[in-house]
């Protein structure tokens, strides 16, 4: 099992430089937890609310956006305790009530309502929550002032009745489902996509670093060494081969089993996941050897690595979501594994889907590693002989 | 000058007089961390506790033979029509420049590198870069250190023992023995990084033995090594070469290709320019050893009585000794000894002065062996 013992031989090294674990694994963990914090949808968005106590028209408004499902009120005492939260993200957005604002509306007069957050997508979603509460209360408004004016009721008597009324009224209600038809799992953990895409950046970044492992071996004559005892050119490459896939495995293991332990991260359907990782681990094994028996020495594949590790998981959506690329942006992003395997992540954690689902993309990744296992096998050989 | 009598023709000779199998050496010779003091005692006490063969099975013929081997880099002749063959317990040393095409040999003559013309024999057998099984009897030991920096002198060790073929088990018990023939037992566990440049060469040559192999492949072991662990080297040769095994030695140290080799071939712009034992090359200078006897008695006797033998050119009295002109002065040594004793001459001191492979190399090439 000559294969085995080149394959080991790697992996001890790999292990005997005390930096790589931080590489291996504190780092991804690391970022999936900055990840996790700066743009995970955690599971109520967090307003902040000052003035509430403005009067009855804004105590319902308040209490109407709090019984919404997906926000989570904070009341504030002062705007600059308010404005603090939000700089530092202890909210996602804050709501200040004007002083007047009950006795303006009663006056059938307009108002103002402050609303600040930062550019997230989290303060986007509330936004448009505060809206449809402030349209409502428009309406309700709207109706009771009607009332007011042609039954000559007082304005306390005719909001009554308007809610009253608002309370059995007919709505259009928006319902939210997949492309596919398909109900949104609305319960994805915060940590949940940034594990996934991570898993992807470090499976193929570490791959690809790993190239200097292979790099080196044929620098100091040791593949030249390995070659003239009984031992096949085959079994080299194989033994090479099968060592950096180990690594890739190990990596995506350290990364699946880490985040699930520390971050109750959701993996989806076992089968799934697991087909989805290997077949990509696959590829970042072809690419590591393909680039392993292109370069001469390490600092010249060093950078290689690098760029092509971060471009590639930029460019397939590893660094920010497929669903917000442009479409031409989006199918140019297909010509990376990242992306095929981010798409099949999305079916396994957002859609419930399973093994059977993400068929098509593990076929395209399986693709991938045949042709950059057969490249790198070709290019190794070639680089062994000369 | 060299003062003499100190060494034996050749090294083969001397050790196949004092040579004793390994089986009859009892254990407690044993000084596993003797290297440096006496490789010689530490290798056979080792090989002791080993069962079968000390170097594979026997072979009737050479155990390399290379037949008319070429090679060319491009517009480089590297190997132009290289011939040798070298027996079982035979050191053979292949002594010139650099650039002379010593190692593009060597990568042939172990099935690295696919030769343009000619062909390799191994142990009987034809060797090409694809005869994996054959590379068993070989120990290749290359030029540039081949270890890994980052792992341990054993790691390291294990590694190329299951590659040569070993068991888990018999490559444990091998790279303990290796460890303590090279002497370094108790720096096992450090990455060889940490280790000076001589004992990174001992692991080097080490890995090479893992086997027991018929035939060892050293290039150029000593360049960049301190004196006292290319001794430690040269002295592990010479032992393994008493042991059966034999050695394809390249070198451009003339000191070391004389001290070692049983037969030298002088090489130079990929060409063998000749081919023999230390004295069939110096006598192919067509010069002759000056031997100066020393000592008390009847010189005039002795000097008449050495002039009779057939390779003694001239003898005569000069400065209370006999000097003598002779084709061989290692040859004819012995009985030039003898017969002057014989005539009633008391030795008290012998000197020498012949031209060496330095003077070979000169005479063959037109040109300095170092620049
Ligand atoms: N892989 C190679 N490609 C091109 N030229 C080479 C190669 N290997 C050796 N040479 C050339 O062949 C000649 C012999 O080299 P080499 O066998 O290394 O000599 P030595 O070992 O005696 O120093 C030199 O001129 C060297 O430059
Ligand atoms: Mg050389």
């Amino acid at each position: 099992m000559k294969v085995v013992t080149i394959a080991t031989t790697d992996l001890r090294r790999l292990l005997h430089w005390r930096a790589n674990i931080f590489f291996l694994f504190v780092l991804p963990m690391l970022l999936i937890l900055l990840l996790g914090a700066a743009f995970g949808a955690s599971e109520k968005a967090r307003i902040g609310v000052l003035g509430a106590n403005e009067g009855r028209l804004a105590r319902q408004f308040v209490a109407a956006l709090g019984a919404r499902p997906s926000t989570e009120l904070h009341r504030y005492t002062s705007a600059d305790a308010l404005q603090q939260a939000v700089a530092r993200g202890r909210v996602d957005a804050g709501l200040e009530f004007p002083a007047g604002y009950d006795a303006r509306l009663q006056q059938g007069r307009g108002v103002t309502i402050g609303y600040f957050a930062r550019p997230n997508s989290v303060a986007q979603q509330l936004r448009a929550t505060v809206q449809s509460v402030a349209a409502e209360q428009s309406r309700t408004l709207a109706a009771a002032q009607v009332i007011q004016r042609d039954l000559k009721a007082s304005f306390a008597s005719a909001l009554a009745r308007a809610q009253a009324a608002a309370a059995t009224t007919p709505r259009v209600l928006v319902q939210l489902s997949a492309p596919d038809g398909s109900a949104y799992r609305t319960t994805a953990g915060r940590f949940d996509s940034g594990a996934s895409t991570q898993v992807l950046l470090f499976v193929f970044l570490n791959s690809l670093s790993g190239a200097a492992f292979l790099i080196e071996t044929r620098r100091l004559g040791i593949a030249r060494r390995i070659l003239s005892t009984p031992t096949s050119t085959g079994t080299l490459v194989a033994g090479q081969l099968l060592g950096r896939l180990a690594v890739a495995l190990l990596q995506a293991l350290i990364i699946v089993l880490g985040s699930l332990l520390f971050f109750g991260v959701n993996w989806g359907e076992p089968l799934g996941t697991a087909a989805v990782l290997v077949s990509f681990c696959l590829v970042g094994t072809g690419a590591a050897v393909l680039l392993g028996s292109l370069f001469a020495s390490e600092q010249q594949a060093g950078p290689v690595a690098l760029l092509l590790g971060l471009g590639l998981a930029a460019l397939g959506g590893s660094m920010a979501p497929l669903e917000v690329f442009p479409n031409t942006a989006r199918t140019i992003a297909h010509v990376t594994p990242h992306a095929w395997a981010n798409e099949a992540f999305s079916k396994l954690l957002k859609h419930g889907g399973d093994l059977v689902t993400v068929l098509p993309q593990v076929g395209v990744l399986l693709a991938f590693a045949a042709v950059a296992v057969t490249a790198a096998v070709w290019r190794l050989r070639h680089s062994l002989t000369v | 000058m060299v003062a003499l009598p100190l060494r034996p023709a050749t090294t083969a000779q001397a050790s196949s007089e004092n040579y004793v199998p390994c089986a009859w050496r009892s254990p407690d010779e044993a000084d596993m961390s003797a290297w440096e003091v006496s490789p010689m005692a530490a290798l056979r006490t080792v090989d002791a506790g080993v069962k079968g063969a000390p170097v594979g099975p026997l072979v009737h013929g050479p155990v390399l033979e290379c037949r008319e081997l070429h090679k060319r880099f491009g517009d480089v002749e590297a190997v132009h029509g290289v011939s040798l063959q070298i027996a079982a317990g035979e050191t053979y040393g292949l002594l010139g420049p650099n650039g002379a095409g010593k190692t593009t040999t060597i990568s042939m003559a172990c099935g690295l590198l696919e030769a343009d013309r000619g062909e390799v024999i191994v142990a009987g057998r034809p060797l090409t870069t694809r005869s994996v099984a054959a590379k068993a009897a070989i120990g290749y030991v290359p030029q540039e250190l081949a270890i890994y920096p980052d792992l341990s002198a054993r790691e390291n060790l294990r590694f190329f023992a299951r590659l040569y073929g070993l068991s888990a088990a018999a490559a444990n018990a091998r790279v303990e023995e290796v460890l303590a023939v090279i002497g370094l037992a108790e720096r096992a566990r450090e990455p060889t990084k940490n280790f000076s440049g001589g004992m990174q060469r001992r692991l080097n040559i080490g890995i090479g033995l893992l086997h027991r192999p018929q035939l060892l492949i050293l290039d150029e072991p000593t360049v960049g090594v301190d004196p006292q662990s290319r001794n430690a080297i040269l002295e592990s040769v010479e032992a393994l070469s008493a042991e059966g095994m034999a050695v394809l030695y390249t070198t451009h140290y003339m000191e070391e290709a004389e001290r070692l080799c049983d037969r030298i071939g002088i090489v130079d712009l990929g060409e063998l320019k000749a081919e023999g034992t230390r004295a069939e090359l110096v006598a192919l200078v067509g010069e002759h050893d000056r031997v100066t006897l020393e000592g008390t008695g009847d010189l005039e006797a002795a000097a008449r009585a050495c002039k009779s033998l057939s390779s003694v050119r001239a003898a005569s009295v000069q400065d209370g000794g006999v000097q003598l002109i002779v084709d061989s002065a290692r040859s004819v040594l012995p009985e030039l000894l003898r017969t002057a004793t014989d005539a009633g001459l008391a030795v008290s001191a012998v000197e020498v002065d012949e031209p060496d492979l330095e003077t070979v190399f000169l005479h063959l090439t037109g040109k300095a062996l170092r620049d």
